[in-house]
């Protein structure tokens, strides 16, 4: 089946019940999305389909229906995106497992709301969990993306 | 302080151990005795076990420990560039190959029988001893919050040897006195010629120049980078989704796998049907198990989604649980323990049976509480990648002990140690689990059957959930006689707990005897740094069958809440404020003293508070760190929310205060995410918790307000990674003890209310 | 419920002949009300129709019924916040995995308005009748929603380790007909 992963058309030979993570992982070799849970119970695996955030882990690979984009595909070292950047001002990652699940529910938070109040964060990133609780650095780069998102 | 007389045993053990390691205690190499696990490149020169210069420029740190959050990458690789004179961003930090030269004699200290504060000859002595049977075991682990402490002294003086030798190889090319060189950014100075050298056009040069054995360290006063936080040097990794961690492992040709334990730990399969599991497409194969960790079966396939189905679809009667087969049975057996007495009195100052023997109903203080087993739950399910190929065997595993691991690898492959390579990767996650090697050893053992491809063997969470080891439930019985002034002039604590050495040596290390009663049981309760005339806490060791293992700070992590909440219960029924209890109580320790001042002017004890809201506080001294903490809760209409947390630590030394600050924040959430819900239990001999649905933790709307101090007055230098987490909950019970007036003394708080 | 309903409806249905046919006919609506009410009432239906912001968990492996995990909300459109939409998660079919996420199209809450959540018999059945709280449909529309409505649908195939709703969709319509034609009786509170 044809897939687009990061503007790329990629054809892949899946299972169609398989999830979408494990088609990125194990067969097209897209790794930023990671294994947490498998039941979309601690958002490590987030991507996008059509820029809507989806846990990747349930999400069967025959229920694509749009574009896949990963956090590969939100910027590159050289090229961050606002909220990457903000990320590293704010030196938010510890063991960095669940950062690329974190940063993709923060670009689609602020992609809806671009000056989000703490109860906005709260309503959106409580599926990411985080063991290393960076919580409250993850909620200081949220804004201080969403300030510099709101100057460019 | 502890009466000598009670550990006279254990340092004889102990002395005799030194007499065969030798006696060259208290230095800390940083060449030997180990012979140096790096090999130069080409047009690379190697200075030492933790340095290479590139005739590039090119500058390396090895970091011997395992990154898995907690910076030490960063600080380890900061200490080499303070003395190489070069800037964090100049140096590339690898974490080096697995190796006998990267123990961890930090950690092997705070193990002796002890307390931290305790300077007598005969600690000292002891720690020092068992620094170097750390050496001579050559133990390279990340664990007991002793990296830093550990590389303190041996990554700066790696890195001063390395400036020396390049300053006086710049010396010879130039002609000129060594000590006319100056060296700044990787450049060396002839100030008084203005001529210089880089260090990449030196160092295949000054790598033949002779080491010097104990190079000079540089005044705090001269640092250019310690004590400042630096940007952490995984970052860019860490926010592009980069491959790091060990499930990311790729080779060429590789296979995916998982495996599939027997739920009831420990046990075998009695009836098997593997057919259903090797139709399911993808699966190249399915592989009986039989390990130290217990029996079950591997999946080998073409992708890790088949080889999970697969495992679901293996029937299979699993053979008996050899421990009780469930919680209530379990929680009575460590009663009966309490009943039966006899425990190890790790500390016992004054009289206690006098003190109580006399003493009027209405000054004892008398409760019972009980803590549960835990799962680690890191980020990153359990996972290595192993090939065995060419009578070889290379393993790729995020593990905190690797030369522990890569030695049972190589035992259950019957491959030579020197025939085993073991790379470890980024963790997600360690908290203790990984000094376990039982995920690598499923990996050989595929690996095995693999016909010489890799195969990158990821558990599922509901494996990681339910197979520990875990952190030990426990139950303690406590008493306390109160002084006229409302202050203990007794308390007596008796814990019953399995221990968690014990557990560890028989998966581990079956050749090591367990001849000494387990200071992990009652430590965070025996070490304290309170002054009480008669005190006595002791290990009584109940031995389940449930494997344990360590778990963020160890015994701290439940004895903090039973002494500290124990405390809080004396303080109420003398009528003594709880900060005021501490202060008078620990007055012998002006650290601990210091810590407890400062949380109460940060948090505003004392002030009143509105209706509905209350604050709780607890102190607990582990890893050399000194830590207290106030927890404010308010209650609400969904439940008690937890809405600020001020933490002040005293760790000596802050080597990198901003990092130091996300570990005391991360240390109390996970710390407070236990307290509020987790607990594993046991049905029919199988854990009943299986993913986050059941075992979760604390999220981003839970989440607390942080203040954290950082404080520099302890003589010694501090622990970090664990230190935050025993007083959470106990501030936590305390302070909603404050806020109802119910005294909660279960594990996790939920049983008995609600959180928002 | 339903024997109580029956006593009454002996008791006062003695006044006369057609009186008695009425109440038979009551009668009757009521129990066919009372198969719709355990169908609306089940938390596979039940957990979604809440009048606050937070869909609800239960089941054997939630313990008691709770608020949604990972602070969910309805958000403006019922299909959750940003950031966590309903189909975040929810997608056309139900997970495999015994505790992943149950699918089916058009994963949302209903309405607050519409609330069955810890509602009694009668106030769930005053609100199905009530235009103004049943998105202005006629009892003929709302018994063919409920039979082919496949997120409705979705109760009676929950997923792995969830209880479905009782009867079946079909068995739910006829009931609602049924109920209709006995002139859509509700009980007294």
């Amino acid at each position: 089946m044809q897939i687009t992963i990061n503007g790329n058309v990629r054809e892949l030979d899946v299972d169609p019940e398989m999830p979408l993570l494990w088609a990125l992982r194990d067969v097209a070799g897209v790794l930023g999305p990671k294994f947490g849970c498998g039941i979309a119970a601690c958002g490590a695996c987030t991507v996008f389909i059509d820029g809507q955030p989806v846990r990747s882990c349930v999400m069967p690979v025959g229920q694509v229906s749009g574009a896949v984009t990963t956090i590969e595909g939100l910027g590159e070292p050289d090229a961050l995106h606002p909220v990457q950047q903000a990320w590293i001002d704010e030196q938010v990652p510890q063991c960095g497992y669940c950062q690329a699940g974190q940063i993709m529910s923060a670009v689609a938070l602020l992609a809806e709301i671009p000056n989000p109040t703490d109860e906005d964060i709260d309503k959106a990133m409580s599926g990411n969990l985080c063991r290393c609780g960076t919580y409250p650095r993850i909620r200081a780069a949220v804004k201080r993306a969403a300030r510099s998102m709101g100057e460019a | 302080m502890s009466r000598l007389g009670t550990i006279t045993r254990r340092t004889l053990l102990v002395g005799a151990a030194v007499v065969a390691g030798g006696a060259a205690f208290g230095y800390y190499s940083y060449r030997r005795p180990y012979e140096n696990p790096l090999e130069a490149d080409e047009g690379e020169a190697v200075f030492n076990p933790f340095v290479k210069i590139g005739a590039d420029n090119s500058i390396t740190v090895i970091a011997p420990r395992a990154e898995m959050g907690q910076g030490v990458s960063t600080t380890l690789a900061a200490l080499v560039a303070e003395e190489l004179d070069v800037e964090l961003g100049a140096v590339r930090v690898e974490h080096g190959p697995t190796s006998w030269a990267y123990y961890n004699a930090g950690a092997m200290e705070e193990s002796v029988p002890f307390a931290f504060y305790n300077d007598s000859a005969v600690a000292q002595f002891v720690r020092d001893s068992i620094g170097v049977v750390g050496r001579i075991a050559g133990v390279q682990s990340t664990g007991g919050s002793a990296t830093i402490r550990d590389g303190y002294v041996r990554m700066r003086k790696a890195g001063a040897a390395a400036r020396i030798m390049l300053t006086a190889a710049a010396a010879k090319r130039l002609g000129v006195p060594a000590d006319e060189i100056g060296s700044a950014n990787g450049i060396l100075t002839h100030e008084v010629s203005r001529r210089s050298l880089t260090y990449g056009e030196v160092a295949l040069d000054a790598a033949s120049e002779e080491a010097p054995d104990d190079p000079p360290l540089r005044d705090r006063s001269q640092w250019r980078l310690l004590g400042k936080s630096q940007k952490r040097v995984d970052m860019m990794d860490k926010v592009t989704g980069a491959p790091i961690f060990g499930i990311d492992m790729r080779q060429p040709d590789m296979l995916f796998g998982t495996v599939r334990m027997s739920p009831r730990l420990g046990a075998k399969p009695v009836r098997s049907d593997v057919t259903k599991a090797e139709a399911v497409p993808g699966v190249v194969k399915v592989v009986p198990l039989d390990t130290s960790y217990g029996g079950g079966f591997g999946v080998i396939a073409e992708n890790s989604w088949a080889a999970f189905r697969a495992a679901d679809a293996i029937d299979v009667e699993w053979g008996d649980a050899s421990y009780p087969s469930d919680s209530e049975t379990i929680d009575r057996m460590l009663r009966d323990r309490l009943d039966e007495g006899g425990g190890s009195a790790f500390r016992d100052d004054g009289d206690i049976e006098g003190s109580f023997a006399d003493a009027p109903a209405d000054q004892v203080v008398a409760a019972e509480y009980s803590y549960p087993f835990l799962a680690h739950a890191c980020m990153e399910p359990m996972n290595a990648t192993a090939r065995r190929k060419d009578g070889k065997l290379e393993l790729w595993a995020p593990c905190q002990m690797p030369t522990i691991t890569r030695w049972l690898c190589s035992g259950v492959a019957g491959i030579d140690q020197t025939d085993v390579t073991l790379t470890v990767t980024s963790m997600g996650g360690g908290f203790g689990r990984r000094l376990e090697s039982d995920f690598a050893i499923y990996a050989t053992l595929l690996a095995m059957e693999a016909d010489g491809r890799p195969v990158n063997v990821t558990w599922t969470r509901e494996a990681d959930t339910r197979h520990g080891p875990f952190r030990p439930a426990a139950r303690g019985r406590f008493r306390a006689r109160l002084g006229d002034d409302g202050l203990p002039v007794a308390v007596d604590m008796d814990i019953a707990a399995p221990s968690v050495t014990r557990s560890f040596v028989h998966r581990g290390l079956p050749w090591v005897p367990m001849v000494m009663p387990d200071k992990i049981t009652v430590d965070g309760a025996w070490d304290q740094p309170y002054t009480i005339p008669s005190y006595r806490v002791s290990a009584l060791d109940a031995d389940l069958g449930i494997p344990v293992a360590s778990w963020r700070s160890v015994g701290a992590s439940g004895n903090g809440f039973f002494h500290e909440c124990f405390l809080d219960e004396i303080a109420a029924a003398g009528g003594v404020d709880p900060i005021e209890l501490r202060r008078r109580l620990m007055a012998d320790y002006p650290t601990a003293v210091g810590v407890v001042d400062k949380v109460a002017e940060m948090s505003g004890w004392g002030e009143q508070l509105p209706m509905g809201k209350a604050k709780g506080v607890a102190f607990t001294l582990a890893f050399g760190g000194w830590v207290a903490e106030v927890v404010q809760v308010a209650d609400t209409p969904d439940g008690i929310r937890i809405e600020k947390v001020w933490a002040a630590a005293d760790i000596g030394l802050a080597l990198d205060p901003g990092i130091v600050e996300a570990q005391i924040v991360s240390g109390v959430i996970y710390g407070l995410s236990a307290a509020m819900g987790q607990e594993i239990t046991f049905a029919d001999g199988m854990v009943v918790q299986s993913n986050f649905h059941d075992f979760d933790a604390m999220r981003m709307h839970q989440c607390p307000e942080f203040e954290v101090a950082i404080l520099e007055n302890s003589p010694k230098m501090g622990g970090v990674g664990e230190i935050g987490t025993p007083p959470a909950a106990p501030a936590l019970a305390n302070a909603i003890f404050a806020l109802t007036g119910k005294r909660l003394r279960d594990l996790p708080l939920s049983r008995e209310v609600k959180f928002a | 419920m339903t024997l109580r309903f029956t006593i009454i409806g002996i008791s006062v249905g003695a006044a006369s002949l057609a009186a008695i046919g009425a109440f038979a006919q009551e009668n009757s609506g009521l129990a066919e009300w009372e198969k719709v009410y355990a169908v609306f009432s089940h938390p596979r239906c039940a957990n979604c129709h809440v009048e606050d912001e937070s869909p609800r968990w239960s089941g054997p492996h939630y313990g008691a019924t709770r608020v949604h995990g990972f602070a969910i909300g309805r958000g403006e459109d019922g299909f959750g916040n940003p950031g966590q939409r309903c189909t975040t998660c929810h997608f056309e079919t139900n997970s495999p995995k015994l505790h992943g996420p149950p699918g089916a199209p058009h994963w949302h809450l209903a309405p607050a308005e519409m609330v069955w959540f810890e509602k009694s018999s009668a106030e769930i059945c005053a609100q199905i009748k009530d235009p103004a709280r049943n998105g202005g449909r006629t009892l003929e529309e709302i018994a063919v929603h409920v039979r082919d409505d496949a997120l409705v649908g979705w109760g009676w195939s929950p997923g792995p380790g969830r209880e479905p709703a009782p009867g079946s969709a079909q068995e739910t319509y006829e009931a609602l007909v049924a109920w209709a034609d006995a002139g859509a009786p509700c009980p007294g509170e």
